[in-house]
């Protein structure tokens, strides 16, 4: 599904230069659960948005789905990333002004799904995160976890084949890092890729493969049964 | 998805209550100053279009030119427009008006009109002017014939019949016939009169041969032609016109009339010659910049808060990418924000304009509107403008946030709306130049204001009791006697009778004065007739020769008193040489006796022209009485006591001569009102701008105020830090601002002939009022948040 080889990304600010990519290569397949790791600043997040299409790479090729996209122009990105991924991250990122039913109905709104459909569609995939009974709500009255299920909730909503996380539980206690890493899990085997960037050894194992990074490089990818 | 818009921006606003507040009341506040601008220049703008046949009325008006000066008048003599029907066939019809004043009476009713006027039975076919009962042909056409307006019908005859009612001209003496109601003058006409008398009253009845008089200069004549195209030819054939009708005569008195036709259209805003009411290009021109001004700067704080919010509303545009929005969707949802937003601040701006109109209406000195319902259009255009102000006001906006790149935002590596800032500052200091100027523009006004009032006028205005008996042959058959029983009157000091009080219009006067070189030049000069006590009374000093004297009889019919503009006028170089030179004036010849200094007889607007005074009671129109000021309500309650013993049939008139000159600068002193208010509007909404700028950046800059209070900084020093970015922005607009100002009020200043010079005080003066005032705005803000405990601005990171 995502095939990417040296891939390169450099940010340039008037005193430093920073390789945050460093001719990484990689494949994940239809179907993986993969969770990268590897100490602050090494790419993580700027791998992470490529992949998600939020950014470009400086150079490299980037294959999703077998089509060259590195050099997708930012409407041609939107458009893809609106139809194919869906996004999770470690400070939740809920629009303050929206409930959280509003929330997650965003992504349909972009789609131009019809409202009786985006009804439905938000109404199923609360139930499932299990936050129905705070669809009036807005994130600020929800604790971490239940922002955090809303998140998920929004990311899942448009059904994506893939699902990036960064951090999902960086912001959690265990018990609600662990009901998060359980909806990923349950999406997974539902068929949804996921490509998860953690800290915690403990989350990873719930992954299917491990990509460690060092200074914008792939060091070693272990594979867990 | 407009729903979902909607819906976030109505949170956004209600979330942000204190932005939302003062963007919505600046920019209300500017919309309704707009619309009433817009109403009273549209207003001004719309007199004498009413008329069905406009296009084709011309005002004929007259230059009259002499050896020495031109006048441009704005009349034509009572046979011109006859003639001109009666030789031009382009002429359709004429209509000529006489203005008069006077009593009018129905028994007990009396009612000095002022706002009389002898005209023409055409009146009713060549303007648009109904009349409501009557025959339109035939209601003036005959001598004492009387049409009433509604209002003044009601006056005389309450609901009676008041067709086929007579009624009585000056006091009881002339009967005359009502032919006819007519509907009120619209408000937006030139000219308006409460009653009309027929012509042929005027010209058979009271001033016999007047229908012959071509150099008498007093009433208006309109022409309708059948073609507007026709006029500039007919214009062509004019001098030859004059020539042929009174051509020897004008050559005989060295004498030229050039005739001159006015559209109808142009005659209340564009004519030089003024109007019965005339209206000023400039002053609209003014207030129609200054309403385009104060929506600018409205638009301007919803802009600067929009854009240095910008920070806040980063991490949604974020989060919007993120899930699949593209920048148009964005750009259309902060559009759509924006134009909400003007849309409330309308509807608040009509509300406040529906309630602001009635004080408006006053500002003005004129009804420009009933009612702001009355104008469907009027509103829907100001819709119309507000929708674009949101657009307007909303597009950079909108471009800038919808630019956000997503990972920089949810990364929080993003800095807040630093691109922003220069715009923000050139913004802020465009607003200050807008006030500033205006701020110096009314002080400019109100210094000219005073300096009119206080200004030495060559004769005493104070403590003069002025009764007008608008000519009353009683009085002036016997005003001898009626002078002593005045001057008897209590704390009554002196009384003197004269055709006019300086301030007001004087007939001008064609003469002929023996100029340096010994010839007879002609000149027109403004005539007094005045009695043996006028120059003493009123204080008017006599440079050479003497005053009038019963001394010496011959002067109460073969002497006049010149001032110093005609000495100079006449080629002399000192006053002493004018004495005793030859005059002739309006049937009257005899020699110059002596010199009066220069005193204003016209507002301060006016240069002082050539003038004279002569003896002659029959011109006498008020008595002055010289008051000791003590006790003035007993001296005038007794003054009407015996004005109704001597003159029972004529209401009691009077005023002070120092207050009626002072109502010569009423036009200026309006100007000057709405000025003021337009200022203040303007600084109240670019302050309600700063306000909420400063109240943004204090915020952002938190906790570089609590570190520096934990350093040991004094509440002094960071309300200095938080306030001096600003003033140093008030400070460039004042840079900015004095120089417009000074041109713009240099331009305003040329229209009068006595001015002040703009002293180096007033703009100083508007930059210290103007800093002053956003001081106070900032360091509201900074004042408040370099109180707070540090350690709680700390604690927010
Ligand atoms: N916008 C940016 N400008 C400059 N440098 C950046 C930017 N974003 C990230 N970096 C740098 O790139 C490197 C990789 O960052 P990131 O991908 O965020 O690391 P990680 O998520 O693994 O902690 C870091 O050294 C970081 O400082
Ligand atoms: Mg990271």
């Amino acid at each position: 599904m995502i095939k990417i080889s040296d891939l390169q990304k450099v940010y340039r600010t008037e005193e430093v230069e920073t390789i945050a990519l460093n001719k990484l290569t990689f494949d994940v397949k239809e179907g993986e659960f993969v969770a990268v790791m590897g100490p602050s600043g090494c790419g993580k997040s700027t791998l992470l948005n490529i992949l998600g299409l939020l950014d470009d790479p400086d150079g490299g090729s980037f294959l999703f789905n077998g089509t060259e996209v590195a050099h997708f122009n930012e409407r041609k990105r939107a458009d893809l990333r609106k139809r194919n991924i869906g996004f999770v991250f470690q400070s939740f990122n809920l629009i303050d002004e929206l409930t959280v039913f509003e929330n997650v109905e965003l992504p349909l709104i972009y789609l131009g799904v019809k409202g009786p459909e985006r009804k439905q569609r938000v109404e199923t995939v609360l139930d499932k995160m299990q936050i129905m009974h705070r669809r009036n709500h807005y994130p600020q009255q929800l604790s971490g976890g239940q922002q955090q299920r809303v998140a998920v909730a929004r990311a899942v909503v448009n059904n994506p084949k893939l699902i990036l996380a960064d951090e999902p539980t960086g912001n959690l206690d265990s018990s609600n890092g662990n009901e998060v890493m359980q909806l990923l899990t349950d999406l997974n085997e539902q068929g949804t890729t996921i490509i998860m960037v953690t800290h915690s050894e403990h989350d990873s194992r719930y992954s299917h493969r491990i990509i460690r990074m060092l200074d914008g490089q792939t060091v070693t990818e272990n594979i867990l049964v | 998805m407009i729903r979902n818009y909607f819906k976030i921006a109505f949170r956004n606003l209600w979330r942000h209550r204190v932005f939302s507040f003062i963007n919505i009341l600046g920019l209300s506040v500017g919309m309704s100053a707009c619309l009433l601008i817009y109403l009273y220049v549209s207003f001004e703008l719309s007199y004498d279009r009413y008329h069905a046949k406009g296009d084709r009325i011309f005002r004929v008006v007259t230059n009259i030119k002499t050896p020495t000066d031109t006048l441009d008048w704005n009349s034509a003599s009572i046979p011109m427009s006859p003639a001109m029907k009666k030789d031009f066939p382009e002429v359709e019809q004429f209509v000529r008006i006489e203005p008069n004043s006077l009593l009018v009476s129905r028994g007990e009713t009396k009612f000095q009109e002022d706002k009389l006027a002898f005209a023409d039975s055409s009146l009713f076919s060549v303007f648009t002017l109904p009349l409501v009962k009557g025959d339109p042909d035939k209601a003036l056409a005959a001598p004492w014939q009387v049409v009433l307006t509604e209002t003044s019908a009601k006056k005389y005859f309450g609901t009676a019949e008041p067709v086929g009612q007579t009624l009585y001209l000056t006091g009881s003496r002339l009967p005359a016939t009502v032919t006819g109601v007519m509907k009120d003058f619209p408000d937006n006409s030139h000219f308006k009169y409460d009653i009309l008398v027929s012509m042929t009253t005027w010209t058979q009845k009271i001033n016999p041969g007047l229908d012959d008089q071509w150099e008498g200069f007093n009433g208006f004549a309109y022409v309708l032609l059948h073609d507007a195209k026709d006029a500039p030819g007919l214009k062509a054939k004019l001098p030859a016109f004059i020539d042929r009708h009174i051509g020897k005569d004008l050559q005989k008195a060295q004498m030229t009339f050039t005739l001159d036709l006015e559209p109808m259209k142009d005659i209340y805003l564009r004519s030089k010659r003024g109007a019965p009411e005339s209206g000023s290009l400039p002053n609209i021109t003014i207030f129609s910049l200054i309403a385009v001004f104060i929506l600018l700067i409205a638009s301007i704080n919803f802009i600067n808060l929009a854009t240095a919010r910008s920070a806040e509303r980063a991490k949604e545009v974020g989060i919007r990418k993120v899930v699949g929005a593209d920048r148009k969707q964005l750009t259309g949802q902060f559009l759509g924000e924006s134009v909400l937003l003007c849309m409330i601040s309308f509807l608040m701006a009509v509300g406040l304009c529906a309630l602001l109109l009635p004080l408006f209406n006053q500002l003005s000195g004129k009804t420009i509107s009933h009612g702001i319902f009355d104008h469907a259009s009027t509103i829907g255009i100001l819709l119309l403008i507000a929708i674009t102000i949101g657009l307007f006001a909303g597009i950079y906006p909108a471009l800038v946030l919808s630019g956000f790149r997503p990972i920089a935002v949810l990364k929080g590596s993003f800095s807040s709306g630093k691109k922003g800032i220069l715009l923000r500052k050139g913004l802020v200091v465009s607003q200050f130049v807008i006030s500033i100027a205006l701020i110096t523009g009314t002080l400019v006004v109100y210094s000219q204001l005073t300096f009119m009032r206080n200004q030495d006028l060559g004769f005493s205005k104070q403590q003069q009791l002025v009764i007008n008996f608008d000519g009353d042959s009683t009085i002036w058959q016997h005003y001898e006697a009626f002078k002593q029983q005045l001057t008897s009157l209590p704390n009554a000091l002196s009384a003197t009778a004269s055709s006019a009080i300086p301030g007001q219009g004087n007939p001008t006067a064609y003469s002929q004065l023996e100029n340096h070189l010994g010839v007879m030049q002609p000149t027109n000069m403004e005539l007094f007739s005045i009695d043996y006590d006028f120059i003493k009374q009123y204080g008017i000093q006599i440079v050479a020769g003497r005053p009038f004297s019963t001394g010496f009889p011959s002067d109460s019919t073969r002497a006049i008193l010149v001032n110093e503009e005609a000495v100079s006028t006449l080629g002399y170089h000192s006053p002493q040489e004018i004495i005793g030179k030859k005059f002739s004036q309006w049937g009257r010849q005899g020699t110059i006796i002596g010199v009066v200094k220069n005193f204003h007889f016209r507002g301060l607007q006016n240069a002082i022209k050539p003038m004279d005074f002569r003896i002659r009671p029959r011109d006498f129109s008020f008595v002055t009485v010289k008051i000791s000021g003590r006790d003035v309500q007993k001296t005038i309650a007794a003054a009407g006591d015996l004005w109704r013993r001597t003159l029972p049939n004529r209401p009691f008139a009077y005023y002070f001569a120092d207050e009626e000159f002072n109502k010569l600068y009423r036009s200026e002193d309006q100007f000057g009102q709405l000025f003021l208010n337009f200022a203040i509007l303007a600084i109240f909404i670019s302050c309600l701008g700063l306000l909420g700028l400063a109240s943004y950046s204090t915020l952002q800059r938190t906790k570089e105020i609590g570190i520096r209070k934990v350093l040991g900084s004094s509440v002094g020093g960071i309300v200095n830090l938080l306030s001096k970015d600003f003033l140093k922005l008030v400070w460039i607009a004042f840079l900015i601002a004095s120089p417009l100002a000074y041109i713009g009020m240099h331009k305003w200043l040329q229209d009068f002939a006595y001015r002040i010079d703009m002293d180096w005080w007033i703009f100083a003066m508007a930059g210290m009022i103007a800093m002053l005032i956003a001081l106070f705005t900032v360091s509201f803000h900074a004042v408040r948040s370099a109180l707070a405990n540090p350690t709680k601005s700390l604690r927010t990171e």
